[in-house]
């Protein structure tokens, strides 16, 4: 071994990364985004479930059952009927309801009171944040004896007890792994075309951008129809998921969100310089939808001064639609605006591809 | 002056043409006709503005001032794109594609049907002599068969104005003779042929020329009134006696 040559080609290299200013930022700034990210959003514990109230107790014991609800696990709304508030809970508007009846008093002086909890199931945690604030604020408001005396009548609008991690995450694995495939396959596409001058060429042709976006969008839509089967379709036969939607409007909500990623892939790639700038995208659509977006834990567990983040993350609405749909069994009219944010992600997204390869050839 | 009197309208007129990138001035007012059914030749070194005045031409990217038409077309010439055939000094063709593949494409962006292709795609293939590689990746072809198959693909929709950049270069002798016989036999048919080479040799088979030089036109006339002009046994040394006259004018 020579150590001249060995060094030649080090300090080739090194001369490469220094004329390329995009890959000096990727390699010091994305571990500096990576760790801030994690330590932010990770092991987050869960706070402001939104919860709401129906006290019908005649007595103090239910106010000061409420009052020992301490900490920001839950944020308590008092509601004024079960019935709306149990219809808030199947919209999506709360994700619990506590229901003190109107002898809670006198049944908990008989050591026989029972609390009507209404839970959307489909988030263990979110579940155990609920039952555990109620169970740890009857042992301050009564201590011992009293505590015992407490039953707890669980009431599922969604899911159930027996509500599995991977019946609550298989939403958001599924949309995650189109994310991951249809964004990654697509992020190198249009620099593929600039190499060896083939996008001028193109561009040499009456074919507008516009067209080549879409032509493109339609080649990876076939790819992504098969990608989705076959993710979606391991997440239903391998493990057994509980769906209690429609798995053809799942399968809709997901090839829109594809064509929204592919949208995003191909602008990042129209903007990159080279393969090796394309590449440095991936991560910089993946943390944030690891993160922020609901699928590994609850919203309710990213840091409040980050929540507004997930609003702007694609995955977020993808999630919360198939979500709504496989483990609700919602339709069009719950998850409306899901979708509607879906098609202006991939109408935009196709746009900006469209406009940033056209400055490109 | 012009050997060549047009009875319509030129190919490509350019009025005060120029572009400049940044302080480098690649074009300055380049004022020029190119007349139908002629072979066009754009002569100059490396860097004298060739390729930009192409890219000009297919609206690739826009004068800073001056203007110019395309088959009558002012620029960008969206709607002429479909009558030109491109040929990029890059060999620009898909090699995880196959030949007829490639050329299908292309005629495809030019609104051609298949059955058509399939016929334009035999009759080019043979032209470009590589009639045996029409099923092969293009990525297995050699460096001279790739440029060929790149300028069938700027062939297939039978264009009436074709611009190729560099088109011989890295081809024999003898198939360059072949593809000269073929421009020739174009023009006859009334379709206008340019090409950009730095080879001074192979511009006396144009039937007109222009000398471009750091982005200015020294000349545009036949080969051989050129050579009569500056009194130069070649082209070589015409452009050099150019070259010389245009420094010599300037101080």
């Amino acid at each position: 071994m020579n150590a001249r040559r060995v060094l030649a080609v080090a300090r080739k290299s090194l001369s490469q990364f220094r004329h390329d200013k995009r890959t000096i930022g990727f390699v010091v700034g994305m571990p500096l985004l990576m760790v801030i990210a994690f330590g932010y959003t990770f092991g987050g514990e869960v706070s402001h479930v939104r919860t709401l109230v129906v006290n019908d107790d005649a007595g103090p014991f239910a106010d000061r059952l409420l009052e020992n609800v301490t900490g920001d696990a839950l944020d308590l709304v008092p509601a004024d009927s079960l019935v709306a508030a149990r219809e808030d809970v199947r919209t999506g508007r709360a994700w619990a309801v506590l229901g003190f009846p109107e002898n809670f008093s006198a049944d908990l002086a008989a050591r026989r009171a029972r609390v009507l909890v209404v839970l959307d199931g489909t988030s263990p945690p979110i579940v155990a944040a609920v039952l555990g604030s109620l169970r740890a604020a009857a042992e301050r408001a009564f201590a011992g004896a009293g505590a015992a005396a407490l039953s707890v009548e669980e009431e599922f609008v969604y899911g159930s007890a027996d509500t599995r991690f991977i019946d609550s995450f298989a939403p958001g694995i599924v949309a995650l792994a189109v994310l991951l495939v249809t964004s990654v396959f697509s992020v190198i596409i249009i620099v593929r075309e600039k190499t060896g001058g083939m996008l001028e060429r193109l561009f040499a042709t009456p074919l507008t951008s516009g067209e080549l976006v879409v032509g493109h969008a339609l080649a990876l839509g076939v790819v992504a129809f098969f990608q989705t089967s076959v993710v979606l379709g391991a997440v239903l036969l391998l493990f057994q998921v509980t769906v209690v939607g429609s798995v053809p409007f799942a399968f809709g909500i997901l090839l829109l969100f594809a064509v929204g990623n592919q949208g995003l892939g191909m602008m990042l790639s129209a903007a990159a310089r080279n393969e090796l700038q394309a590449i440095q995208f991936i991560p910089l659509i993946l943390f944030p939808s690891l993160l922020l977006t609901g699928v590994f834990f609850p919203l309710e567990a990213i840091p409040e001064g980050l929540r507004g983040l997930s609003l702007a993350v694609p995955l977020t609405y993808a999630g919360a639609a198939l979500k709504g749909v496989m483990l609700r069994g919602w339709g069009v009219a719950e998850v409306g605006g899901d979708l509607v944010a879906l098609t202006v992600y991939a109408s935009l997204t196709l746009l900006g591809a469209a406009l940033l390869v056209r400055r490109q050839a | 002056m012009a050997a060549v009197v047009p009875l319509e309208e030129p190919a490509i007129v350019c009025r005060g043409l120029t572009k400049r990138f940044g302080t480098i001035e690649a074009l300055r007012g380049v004022d020029l006709a190119v007349p139908r059914g002629a072979v066009f030749g754009l002569l100059g070194p490396n860097g004298a503005g060739k390729t930009t005045a192409i890219r000009l031409w297919l609206g690739l990217t826009r004068p800073t001032s001056g203007s110019a038409t395309v088959l009558g077309e002012e620029l960008p010439p969206r709607a002429a794109l479909a009558r030109t055939g491109y040929m990029p000094q890059e060999v620009a063709v898909y090699g995880d594609l196959t030949v007829a593949e490639n050329i299908a494409l292309f005629g495809r962006l030019h609104g051609l049907g298949d059955d058509a292709i399939a016929r334009r795609t035999d009759a080019l293939l043979r032209l470009v002599d590589i009639p045996d590689r029409r099923d092969d990746l293009v990525s297995t072809l050699s460096g001279g068969m790739r440029r060929r198959m790149s300028l069938a693909a700027a062939l297939v929709h039978n264009p009436d104005l074709l611009l190729l950049d560099e088109p011989t270069v890295g081809v024999d002798p003898e198939l360059r003779a072949t593809f000269w016989r073929f421009f020739h036999r174009l023009t006859a048919r009334g379709k206008t042929v340019l090409i950009t080479t730095h080879y001074m040799e192979e511009a006396s088979r144009c039937d007109l020329v222009g000398l471009l030089h750091r982005g200015a036109l020294l000349a545009r006339d036949t080969p051989a009134a050129i050579k009569e002009r500056t009194r130069a046994e070649n082209l070589d040394d015409a452009f050099l006696a150019l070259v010389r006259e245009t420094s010599e004018a300037r101080v």
